[in-house]
């Protein structure tokens, strides 16, 4: 009994089978023709819809489109929207452009690992959170700007840092229990 | 009367809420409505019936609320104007938007008027020292149009020019864009019409036209603000384009991460073709033109043409040589003429006014007018269009209100990691094309970074070769490997490692990348090292002599101590200080424990009563 | 049409690429990423020389390997703006790659010296000038590409794993300037990139004729059966078929 409630168990921590992924694979590559033009658009999909390139999207799409895997592999690493590591579920974007630069976005830097513990392009360990240094966001009378999932925060100071950060948790938390 | 409530919905505004305060203004407006008898079936009905019911029933307080794209002064959002009354307000809450609502046939509300120097209330934009030394062309509906309405955008004479360029000849339309003098507002500064020409020129068929929107200098977001706020006007700039070269595909390459912009473009295709203005009948014409939005995967390379171009054929963004130049062979080979946001959306009004009236704006060699991001250490940040050729001064302190706190001037960057910095001699410089780049800076595509004494330049020539040694492709030797040395030697300095030889070794790296990279990016590369070599070479020397940074801003050669003489005792350090270096108690002075301070400089930002110092640390090598 | 190459005349076709004209007249300008069989790439910046289109007009710096001739014009590859570029290229590849002897030599050779100051890449020999990919796409299945970009730019395989795609057939080391990509044979297999292949020898005279895979590919790419002998020993098998009838006759 024990054993089976065991597996049960261990399935369930499965995140996904396999094939309900190749599924969604499948859905996303039938989303463009199958020309090399749209892989950068296809993988930007992948990224969103997983949260990276998986290795069996890039091959899916290699074989869709003809072009081979280390040529996929040269896009995937490439370009900054694309990562073929997993990143974490909420996305921290703080923005280093000059004017936040200039405004104190290093200091930002520095309280996200003072609170979470990583550094830029680094993900805690519970897969919660992504730290990701980007390029001028645009909105530089607002720096120094941070967006979290989305969402933009001007003139961030360390202090309202950790407030955006537990709603994050909290959000979640929320969902869970649901 | 009939009133317009426009809330600014730039992404700006959007950080600071403003949805919310749109929102607010529709469930006010629907209150007042309610309130006026008109009964719960009218706040479900649209706001144009409400709007038609309101006035059968005489009700004087009516108004369509309308979100518009970037105001520009994003500082002070989120921006409400309400016409024809023309009142401004600024920094707007959701909670302020019942007492607008009610005020509409009454005084303005005081409290959310912009004030002057003077504390003076100014209503209107054209009074705002800020707005009123602008001149707009190509911000000229922004901020007047809801930009997901194409009704808006016809109503203010949209897609007139289109139609008057379909019963030109493609010559004629070429004569009377090279006849405006217009030059590529992406930052290199070529001629449009002689692109236009070239590119016509060639009997290859299919061509290109592809709009570059892949803005990435970091303090620039111009082409944004245009594309969030008025995307017919870009659309319509590249049909014309594409009537006078002979091409019937486009492309919109925009970055992934302005998601508005992105979102404003797709819907502006959408709705021209279904209105007929684009698709297999442009206006009912014979011509054709097919438009489709590419979205940029994150590189601040494929700005640089020929790796926009392999980034839209599906490879990495890595240029070519251009020794065959893609008007001629581009895109899959054929003719391509690539323009800029800004430029393309100069031309519907260059070819309703004509050539002429546009070349009567500007200087000599750059006409026209310019949009610049004036950004960093200015008082009123924002977005501003002003006819080339004004100074750095007018745009900086007559425009901007000079510097935060009225520190000292120190520098302004202009044309970001292709720019370099412009020191306080060179303020009365015309901004165009070619006064910059003779001073070894870029106007490039628009942004200006205003710095004062505080920043330190070998940092930000550091900052900039920094970004740049992440965004270079990687492809030739001189841009990867000089932005490699060139880091390396440049932290050393800023850390207290540099050596005397290091400047004259520099330049050598930076010559060699300016002369042998393969594209623009890497030939563009050392001018933020150069231009504070340049300029600012005693700051260099102090790091490497003195061990000091005279801006007090590298961590490694700065202490920070509070003047005890000056320090009220507020505990604003202390509060925010990241290593809880700072102790005392409330209204007596505060001291920093130096073993546990990072210099990161927190204090000193701080600190109203100048009393946190920066001073050289005790370096040991 | 002539051009005029460090004062001597070349007579050369239009479109044609600098570099060429210049091995064809025997002038030998230094390069790394380039290669004959191979499109011009223009990275590693080492073929730079300077052109004059008008008598006295502005000279531009311009990469051979990849510089159509248009029209008439004055080359120079050994002005004093281009030795000092090249030495300046060539000492920044040789900080990159240390341990590259090849390009170490040719900064000798260009009368450069690897500056002190210069932040050395320990125990690197590539100098990225992806020879190896561009190979690879020609010649083999596209198993190997550029990853990353910027600085942190590198050749790599799929993950930095084995690759499935790969055949075997040492292209990539063969035209590698710097022999950074090794491979071991032994016992008639072929080991590179973290993947063992078997040899295939042919049947008459015994030679390697390339990794199973390789023969495959090939024979896939010209439409028949792999090979089973060397071209030699096919050569002579075909001119005996050939013979025999005469022979009888």
């Amino acid at each position: 009994m024990t054993e089976i409630e065991n597996r049960a168990k261990a399935s369930a921590a499965v995140p996904q089978p396999d094939t309900v992924r190749m599924m969604e694979m499948q859905a996303l590559l039938d989303r463009y023709p199958p020309d090399p033009r749209f892989a950068l658009a296809v993988m930007q999909d992948m990224q969103r819809q997983f949260n990276y390139v998986p290795r069996e999207g890039l091959l899916a799409l290699s074989s869709r489109i003809g072009r081979s895997e280390a040529q996929l592999y040269s896009m995937a690493t490439f370009y900054k929207a694309l990562s073929i590591k997993p990143k974490g579920r909420h996305i921290i974007k703080l923005c280093d452009g000059t004017a936040c630069h200039i405004r104190g976005s290093a200091h930002l830097v520095a309280a996200v690992e003072r609170l979470l513990g990583i550094k830029p392009e680094e993900t805690t360990t519970d897969g919660m959170f992504s730290l990701e240094l980007v390029n001028c966001l645009g909105s530089c009378a607002l720096a120094p700007v941070m967006v979290v999932d989305g969402r933009y925060y001007g003139k961030v100071s360390a202090d309202q840092l950790r407030g955006i950060l537990d709603e994050c948790r909290a959000g979640e938390e929320e969902r869970a229990a649901l | 009367m009939t009133r317009t409530i426009f809330v600014c919905c730039g992404t700006g505004c959007i950080a600071n809420g403003s949805l919310a305060v749109a929102d607010a203004l529709r469930a006010a407006l629907d209150e007042t409505a309610t309130a006026y008898g008109q009964g719960k079936a009218a706040a479900t009905a649209g706001q144009a019936e409400r709007r038609e019911a309101a006035a059968t029933a005489g009700i004087q307080v009516e108004a369509l609320v309308k979100q518009t794209g970037c105001n520009g002064f994003c500082e002070n959002g989120p921006i409400v104007k309400i016409m024809p009354d023309d009142i401004s307000y600024y920094k707007v809450k959701p909670q302020d938007a019942a007492e607008i609502i009610d005020s509409l046939d009454k005084a303005p509300v005081e409290r959310l008027l912009y004030k002057d120097r003077d504390g003076r209330s100014l209503r209107s934009q054209k009074e705002n020292p800020f707005y009123a030394q602008q001149m707009k062309i190509v911000l000229r509906n922004i901020g007047e149009i809801d930009p997901a309405e194409i009704d808006d955008y016809l109503a203010r004479g949209g897609y007139a020019a289109l139609k008057k360029a379909l019963a030109m000849q493609p010559a004629e339309i070429i004569a009377e864009v090279e006849k405006s003098g217009l030059r590529g507002r992406g930052g290199a500064g070529f001629p449009t019409g002689s692109k236009w020409r070239i590119a016509a020129s060639y009997d290859d068929f299919p061509k290109y036209v592809v709009m570059n929107g892949d803005e990435g200098d970091p303090g620039a977001f111009m082409d944004r603000s245009i594309l969030e706020g008025d995307p017919h006007c870009v659309l319509e700039g590249l049909a014309i384009c594409a009537l006078a070269v002979g091409a019937e595909q486009g492309f919109f390459y925009i970055r992934d991460e302005y998601g508005l912009a992105l979102h404003q473009v797709q819907k502006a295709i959408a709705d021209a073709g279904k209105a007929g203005i684009l698709g297999n009948a442009i206006m009912g014409s014979e011509k054709k033109l097919h438009l489709e939005v590419v979205r940029g995967g994150g590189a601040f390379v494929c700005g640089e043409s020929t790796a926009l171009m392999a980034s839209i054929e599906g490879r990495p963004g890595e240029p070519r040589a251009k020794y065959i130049r893609s008007v001629q062979r581009g895109l899959w080979d054929k003719p391509t003429v690539l323009n800029n946001v800004e430029t393309l959306a100069n031309i519907p009004f260059l070819i309703l006014e004509g050539g002429a009236k546009f070349a009567e704006k500007g200087t000599a060699n750059s006409k026209g007018t310019k949009v610049f991001a004036l950004v960093g250490k200015v008082k009123r940040t924002g977005l501003i269009e002003v006819p080339m050729g004004v100074s750095l001064r007018h745009l900086i302190f007559d425009i901007g209100g000079g510097l935060l706190s009225d520190r000292p001037f120190k520098a302004v960057q202009t044309g970001g990691p292709s720019g370099g910095c412009i020191p306080a001699e060179l303020l009365d410089l015309p901004v165009d094309f070619d006064t910059l780049t003779e001073k070894g800076a870029m106007m490039g595509s628009g942004g200006m970074i205003v710095m004062d004494d505080r920043d330190c330049m070998v940092e930000m020539a550091r900052y900039y070769v920094n970004f740049l040694c992440g965004e270079s492709c990687g492809k030739c030797t001189p841009c990867r490997e000089g932005l490699r040395q060139l880091r390396n030697i440049l932290t050393d300095i800023t850390e207290g490692r540099g050596e005397p030889e290091d400047l004259q070794l520099m330049e050598e790296i930076c010559d060699t990348m300016r002369d042998a990279s393969l594209c623009a990016l890497g030939k563009s590369a050392p001018n933020p090292v150069m231009t504070t070599l340049r300029y600012f070479r005693e700051e260099y020397e102090s790091h490497i002599r003195d061990k000091t940074c005279p801006a007090g801003h590298c961590p490694k050669l700065t202490a920070f101590r509070i003047d005890t003489d000056k320090c009220t005792g507020c505990g604003r350090c202390a509060g925010a200080c990241p290593g809880g270096a700072i102790s005392g108690a409330i209204k007596s002075p505060y001291r920093i424990d130096g073993s546990k301070c990072l210099a990161c400089g927190v204090c000193r930002d701080l600190c109203r009563f100048e009393a946190a110092i920066a001073e050289k640390a005790g370096y040991e090598a | 049409m002539i051009i005029h190459i460090d004062g001597k005349a070349c007579v050369c076709e239009k479109g044609e690429y600098l570099l060429h004209v210049a091995a064809q007249n025997g002038i030998f300008i230094p390069r790394f990423c380039h290669h004959p069989g191979l499109p011009g790439q223009a990275c590693c910046r080492v073929c730079l020389v300077e052109v004059e289109t008008e008598a006295g007009g502005e000279r531009q710096v311009v990469s051979s390997c990849v510089y159509p001739v248009e029209r008439e014009m004055q080359v120079y590859t050994n002005s004093d703006k281009i030795k000092k570029q090249r030495r300046m290229v060539l000492s920044l590849l040789s900080a990159r790659a240390p341990d590259s002897g090849r390009t170490a030599a040719l900064l000798k050779s260009a009368g450069g010296s690897l500056p002190e100051r210069f932040t050395r890449l320990a125990g690197e020999k590539c100098i990225l000038c992806g020879l190896c990919a561009k190979a690879c796409e020609s010649v083999g299945t596209a198993a190997i590409s550029v990853a990353g970009r910027g600085t942190d730019k590198k050749i790599s395989t799929p993950f930095a794993l084995p690759p499935d795609a790969c055949i075997g057939c040492a292209s990539c080391a063969a035209v590698c300037p710097t022999e950074v990509i090794a491979y071991v044979e032994d016992g008639g297999t072929r080991t590179i990139w973290g993947r063992s292949f078997q040899l295939k020898y042919c049947e008459t005279c015994g030679d390697m004729l390339g990794t199973e895979e390789e023969v495959a590919h090939a024979a896939n790419k010209a439409g028949g059966e792999p090979a089973r002998l060397c071209p030699a020993c096919r050569k002579k098998t075909i001119a005996g078929a050939l013979g025999k009838p005469f022979a009888r006759g």
